[in-house]
């Protein structure tokens, strides 16, 4: 019951925030400006929070890793490489087509780094993890060859890829990612009844009647589908998908039905916060709001980190 | 027939870790299966639990073959404790053990979880530890949860991979009449371990494995222990 209140609570602060959010910024707030620029960037840092708090939770719930996140493994990397790429070819910034390359691209990867850190029928959490590193690296070196020799300004930057940036939303942007964002949300509630048995290891889970590979599967495709149409439009942010979870789970708990929810608000309502700051801070420049998430984000989670640590005696 | 081997061989890559092998399993009956590490203790209890499919032969879990059957029908039909008992993120015991009746989902059985799983906790002695964090508990604490757990799926079959490895002598105890209790009200339990002493007393039935093969399968009463010391490398038992 108090649970449950903390998760309305949570709503009504995102509420809040987006009104609050509406009301700031450089210009004054007229009527075309809330409705071309602060209205659809509002939006897209809801739907896009929400996307990466969701695949967070469901990326550290299948990979039994507290440390897993749709970034560390490679999907959002894989994702920039697939939209930049797109890109390169001549189609324009923010579709619906460089979406799908973005989600067919990370849908390779997370494909990819499932086949390769798997043995004997179980997940290697620490191959899993260097296997994104890599990948990481590789697609970011593809996305810096492919910006540095492409002329059109539709490719966007380096460091728009790599810190991401919400300055570039659009109605049109949304309506191409929301619907890839809407299939992962189906994806996670069809499965988010095996997340909880899944604590107890593959073995374990399979043992008390979890559908493992059905489960990993869709967990994996929701992840792509929440995370890599978004990378599409605002590039890689960081570390949202990765502490979210922690802090709602150190609040809430770990069962997943209430986790689920509230990482997905809390995902939107820090995004929402960070972008806000990015914009309205040392006006009139912008902070990319992948540094501001990366900035707050990375010292919570060494606090997180130790926390946990010392709680579990280790991560065995 | 509640569990059944039929000419079952495991030879992944053409390297036999079990030769084939027919046994039965009977209802409210404790089997022991025992034998030297790498023997193949493992893997008998793997085709048993139907983790692994049989490379040749085949395995009848309840009267069905386990190779039709979906994850949560084999969790319906048995129930396994396997060594590794961490739990990934702080859930509390209660959680836990609910988690054994997750196979019963979406049936008309999942009316009574509630109260099933209350009463597994009471017997298992838990019930206190209700709300207590697992990833808190004592070796021995947490033990008692995952057989709360593993009760509370109220399969059939119940099998234990060495779920005794790491209690101790209060803890082996408690698992044992555990186990008796479960017998009684008509269970299949075979488990393995090593603690052949332990399982000449509680066991009904002591299936040995030795080199991938079942050597011996005799009540304990009736097990040559010679011969038995001389499989298991000791001198005497």
């Amino acid at each position: 019951m108090r649970r449950a209140l903390i998760v309305v609570a949570l709503a009504a602060v995102l509420v809040l925030m987006v009104l609050i959010a509406l009301r700031l910024g450089a210009a004054e707030s007229s009527a075309v400006i809330l409705r071309e620029i602060r209205g659809p960037r509002i939006v897209m840092a809801v739907m896009i929070g929400a996307g990466l708090g969701l695949a967070g939770t469901v990326m550290q719930a299948i990979t039994h890793n507290p440390l897993a996140d749709p970034a560390i493994v490679g999907i959002s990397g894989g994702a920039a490489l697939g939209a930049a790429a797109v890109i390169s070819l001549g189609v324009g910034f923010g579709g619906p087509v460089v979406a799908a390359a973005a989600v067919l691209v990370a849908l390779l990867v997370a494909w990819a780094i499932n086949a390769l850190s798997r043995r004997d029928g179980r997940s290697e959490v620490v191959t899993l993890v260097l296997a994104g590193v890599a990948i990481t690296a590789f697609a970011a070196a593809l996305v810096s060859v492919l910006v540095s020799t492409n002329t059109s300004p539709a490719i966007r930057s380096l460091t728009f890829w790599t810190s991401g940036s919400l300055a570039l939303s659009t109605w049109s942007g949304i309506t191409a990612v929301a619907p890839f964002v809407l299939m992962g949300v189906i994806v996670v509630a069809l499965i988010s009844g095996s997340l909880d048995p899944l604590s107890l290891g593959d073995r374990g889970a399979q043992a008390a009647g979890v559908d493992v590979k059905r489960t990993r599967v869709g967990g994996l495709a929701a992840v792509v589908l929440l995370v890599a149409a978004g990378v599409s439009v605002v590039g890689m942010i960081a570390f949202v998908g990765l502490v979210i979870p922690h802090a709602v789970r150190a609040i809430l708990g770990p069962q997943h039905r209430l986790l689920l929810l509230a990482s997905a608000i809390c995902g939107a309502l820090v995004l929402l916060i960070a972008d806000t700051v990015a914009r309205v801070a040392v006006q009139p420049v912008e902070i990319p709001v992948g540094a501001i998430t990366a900035i707050v984000g990375a010292p919570v989670f060494l606090v997180l980190l130790l926390r946990t640590r010392a709680r579990q005696g280790g991560w065995a | 027939m509640t569990l059944e081997l039929r000419q079952a061989e495991y030879a992944p890559r053409g390297r036999t870790r079990l030769h084939a092998t027919s046994l039965t399993i009977s209802p409210a009956s404790i089997t022991a299966i025992v034998g030297r590490n790498g023997a193949g203790k493992s893997t008998l209890l793997a085709l048993m639990a139907a983790e692994v499919r049989p490379t040749s032969g085949s395995v009848f879990i309840d009267g069905e073959s386990a190779d039709s059957l979906s994850a949560q029908s084999l969790a319906q039909r048995r129930a396994l404790l396997t060594q590794d008992q961490a739990v990934s993120f702080s859930f509390t015991v209660r959680d836990v053990v609910s988690w054994g009746r997750h196979c019963w989902a979406g049936t008309s059985h999942a009316q009574h979880d509630d109260q099933i799983i209350d009463s597994t906790m009471n017997d298992q002695g838990v019930a206190h530890l209700s709300t207590r964090l697992v990833t808190e508990l004592s070796g021995g604490e947490r033990q008692r949860v995952h057989v709360a757990r593993v009760r509370a799926q109220r399969a059939p079959v119940l099998l234990l991979d060495e779920a005794d490895a790491a209690l101790d002598l209060e803890g082996r105890h408690h698992l044992v009449s555990t186990v008796r209790e479960e017998a009684l009200s008509g269970t299949a339990v075979v488990m393995v371990s090593h603690d052949v002493h332990r399982m000449f007393t509680c066991a009904d039935r002591m299936l040995v494995v030795d080199g991938g093969r079942v050597v011996m399968d005799s009540s304990p009463a009736s097990i040559d222990r010679k011969e038995l010391a001389r499989v298991l490398g000791v001198p005497e038992l």
